[in-house]
């Protein structure tokens, strides 16, 4: 094992509300526009929450070529699978697997690995079943006896969590190691810290990370509402008026390489992945603690697994989902970990809405967009910074970056937090 | 560069079809007492199979008095604070708070789950007529409870696993289907291995046995249909099989490392040794019949672990009962281990338990723990005509007295992934203990 081990980042990918390209998302940040507006995937009646961050303007089905697949696909997994194979693309990985010779093509795809954040499943998926429930009224028996007349055969195939990770590997070929991490808010990214820990341990050159998610969806919006976790129609992240957050859905991914490898196939390396923390803070589903510990530790932690100091770090990304108390704990722990002098901090989901499992990974494609263009995008939505947990280098103003190394935050249920350090490679 | 970490199992646990601890549980493996008979949860007589392995006469409340915490756990999650609880008493260490933040859990988790009368309110309320209105949700005699909302989190489990045992270190979930049991362990080795964690709690927990749950099975025809020889449906690798059994339960390890693990004085059952992890990028559901995935998982698996197939003495199959796995996997093993494949002897514990999906690769892993501290290995159930087409050594007729230097114990998954797992007996010497030279 060698944990110094650099490691290329050669492939972005996206979709989300903002955008079906990176170009198209990262404009819309730049712009100040938000891609929140009303919910069209189904009449919203008299919903009490009645916006999110949809992909409007294009059927998920068109974003996968392979027109086979989508009756095994769910709408995230279309998500997914978009955005993984725009990364790919990007790399130029199957182009050189192209020039190799079969023995070589053989070790390439064995030693190329995927790891998948995915939401793990929605409530909708059960609802294929109610043609069934409603004509078998309440008896078990005649439920089960006239299933296979009512219902796909391939329902449980089209709604299994790993999806995305199985059709990322039959599209390409990839054979290496892999994994589909379940785990709410932090899946995606926790994908990616997975991804990058196998090619520090040799097991495989080179692996896909990706996330995704779909949780627009009435039953999930309905729980979230009566938790008092979701806004009306705006996120404002670390704002006084913040009331919640709102929901986006799509996808984020990256391909990383080994740096050797990536030099040698004279890839364009667009940045570096340098190191991840993750902790639990043991406080239950719902709850954060109010005083931000594990996302200091895990702050602490990246930045010791990516051997860089505080004072490297030239933009903090903040999870910044816009609920008060996710929102006072962070900003707690930024301040408690950078002191008087914490670089410009940004976030992003006001633009976008909160991605849930695919939030963190698109965050952290964004955040390398944002190093590599020099700039901290303001936070649009932000009037006035919450007094309670300023002072804090949140503007709504564009903020110039002098450095080239981002620090990227994302929590979720469960008590969890990610922090992972990545570098933009100079344009 | 400094040498890699050598992990030691210590704690044990498990919550199965066949027992409700590890002792009860492997004392009936060894036996080959089986575990299937007719679903009793729910009234499975219309469906084509009626059968399946339940967990039967469980309490959590012996192991969990935590009332409020219970009210947020689901039942897989019952059976993953049961066995989690049970493995932490066997290792005997559990989390303080001064070393609360080198603790990590790792887990394999099930698919979303809904409790079918969840379900059933959102059909009275939303589809009536079949078509699903969210209007009804809003309706005021629509019972939607915060804490269903919450038992039904993806990662509730790990929410309430960290909060009652007092972790707060790496935390993380894995779902690969079948595959995640063993998923989640390869990837608690590496979280050790890596220095994340000193501590690492792994397992896996499941239980589809719901009315949704064995739809979603039957619909794809994987099921046995041996509703009248519920005790023989479940037959690895024999000729005559003719799907799998569905069960649920929960295994978890207690995983630490090895110097550490002497100097406290720990009973150490075995090494966990390496790990191995592929996708088959071939179909959804099956593995190539050349053994293509499985194959890559093993011969890592074993180079990780520094052994060579003269090495492995048992290998605990995936050995699911459906035609194409167990002759998929028998082509592997052939092809991996040469020779040296009459001589392993193999067997597939789902022929007692039924598959146990997301907890399956966790509760076999226990299994060979303590095969290897037993020095047996134990029996393939339900073996009376051997497929030909699985020519591989079957531990046939009764478990059998075998000291195991080091086994294996392979999870494949739907969706392709293929995890193996490596154990080595504490008396062996591990020749790998060295830094890893990139393959």
């Amino acid at each position: 094992m060698n944990s110094s081990a650099r490691i290329a980042i050669t492939g972005l990918g996206a979709v989300c509300g903002a955008g079906l390209t990176l170009e198209s998302i990262w404009e819309s940040i730049q712009a100040g526009r938000s891609a929140i507006g009303p919910l069209t995937q189904w009449n919203t009646g008299h919903c009490p929450v009645r916006h999110a961050a949809e992909v409007v303007g294009v059927k998920p089905q068109t974003l996968v070529e392979d027109r086979k697949l989508h009756k095994f696909l769910s709408r995230t997994d279309m998500f997914g699978l978009y955005a993984a194979q725009a990364a790919i693309k990007q790399s130029g990985l199957l182009g050189y697997r192209e020039q190799l010779d079969p023995e070589t093509v053989t070790r390439f795809n064995d030693q190329t690995g995927v790891y998948v954040g995915s939401g793990g499943g929605n409530y909708c998926c059960n609802y294929d079943f109610f043609p069934l429930m409603s004509t078998t009224e309440g008896s078990l028996q005649n439920f089960g006896r006239e299933l296979s007349s009512s219902v796909n055969p391939m329902w449980l195939l089209t709604h299994l969590p790993n999806n995305v990770l199985c059709y990322i590997g039959i599209q390409n070929g990839f054979k290496g190691t892999n994994g589909c991490v379940t785990n709410q808010c932090v899946g995606g990214v926790q994908a990616l810290v997975e991804a990058a820990a196998a090619i520090r341990a040799g097991e495989a050159q080179r692996v896909v990370g990706a996330g995704h998610d779909a949780p627009i969806e009435p039953e999930t919006i309905l729980h979230y509402h009566r938790l008092g976790l979701l806004s009306e129609d705006v996120l404002r992240p670390f704002d006084a008026g913040r009331s919640g957050t709102v929901f986006g859905e799509g996808a984020g991914a990256v391909v990383l390489e080994s740096l050797p490898a990536a030099q040698n196939r004279q890839a364009t390396i667009l940045g570096e992945f340098l190191g991840s923390g993750c902790t639990s803070e043991g406080t239950g589903i719902l709850a954060v603690r109010p005083d931000g510990d594990g996302l200091r530790r895990a702050m602490e932690q990246a930045l010791a697994d990516a051997g860089v100091t505080r004072d490297q770090v030239g933009l903090v990304v903040a999870h910044g989902n816009g609920t008060r108390a996710s929102d006072a704990s962070e900003a707690l722990a930024i301040r408690r970990l950078f002191g008087d002098r914490p670089p410009p901090v940004t976030a992003f989901k006001w633009a976008f809405g909160h991605l849930i499992a695919a939030s963190g990974i698109l965050d952290v494609v964004m955040s390398l967009v944002a190093l590599r263009a020099r700039v901290a995008p303001g936070i649009a939505s932000l009037h006035t910074l919450d007094p309670e947990i300023a002072p804090l280098p949140v503007s709504t103003a564009p903020q110039p970056l002098t450095k080239e190394i981002a620090l990227v935050l994302c929590r979720g249920f469960g008590g969890m937090n990610t922090a992972v350090v990545v570098r933009a490679s100079a344009v | 560069m400094k040498p890699r970490r050598r992990i030691a199992i210590t704690g044990v646990g498990m919550v199965t079809p066949v027992g409700n601890d590890a002792p009860t549980t492997w004392s009936n493996l060894k036996a080959g007492r089986t575990g299937v008979g007719p679903i009793s949860t729910f009234d499975a007589n219309g469906f084509v199979t009626r059968i399946g392995a339940e967990v039967k006469n469980f309490s959590v409340e012996a192991a969990i008095t935590d009332r409020n915490l219970l009210k947020f756990a689901s039942r897989p999650t019952r059976f993953a604070l049961a066995a989690a609880e049970e493995a932490l008493t066997d290792a005997g260490i559990r989390p303080k708070p001064a070393t609360a933040r080198r603790w990590g859990l790792s887990v394999g988790a099930g698919m979303i789950g809904i409790d079918f009368a969840e379900l059933e309110a959102v059909q009275t309320f939303c589809a009536a007529d079949g078509e699903f209105n969210p209007d009804g949700l809003l309706d005021e005699r629509y019972p939607a409870d915060p804490v269903a909302f919450c038992r039904s989190q993806t990662n509730a489990g790990l929410g309430l696993l960290t909060h009652h045992f007092g972790i707060h270190g790496f935390a993380t979930a894995v779902h690969t289907a079948c595959a995640s049991g063993g998923q989640a362990l390869g990837t608690a080795l590496k979280v050790l291995r890596r220095g994340h964690a000193d501590f690492m709690l792994a397992g896996g927990y499941d239980s589809m046995l719901n009315p949704i749950g064995i739809s979603g099975f039957c619909l794809l025809g994987a099921l046995s249909t041996d509703n009248d020889s519920p005790e023989r449906a479940s037959r690895p690798f024999d000729a005559t099989r003719n799907g799998f059994v569905l069960g649920e339960g929960a295994g978890f390890l207690v995983l630490e490392e090895w110097e550490s693990a002497q100097a406290r004085g720990a009973k150490i059952y075995a090494e966990l040794a390496g790990d191995g992890n592929s996708l088959s990028s071939y179909r959804i559901t099956d593995s190539h019949p050349s053994g293509d995935g499985p194959i890559q998982a093993m011969q890592q698996a074993m180079a990780d672990a520094g052994l060579l197939p003269v090495d492995v003495d048992y290998v605990n199959a995936h050995g699911t009962s459906t035609l194409m796995n167990d002759r998929s996997e028998c082509a592997a093993l052939r092809a991996v281990m040469g020779s040296h494949i009459d001589r392993l002897a193999v067997s597939s514990t789902k022929s007692c338990m039924g598959h146990l999906i997301a907890a399956a690769g966790a509760v076999e892993a226990g299994v060979c723990a303590l095969a290897i501290r037993d020095s047996i290995a134990p029996i393939n159930a339900n073996l009376v005509k051997p497929d030909p087409d699985c020519n591989v050594n079957i531990v046939q007729g009764q478990s059998r007295p075998l000291r195991i230097r080091s086994a294996l114990s392979n999870s494949l998954g739907f969706g392709g992934s293929n995890s193996c797992l490596a154990f080595r007996h504490p008396e062996e010497i591990d020749l790998n203990a060295q830094p890893r030279i990139t393959r």
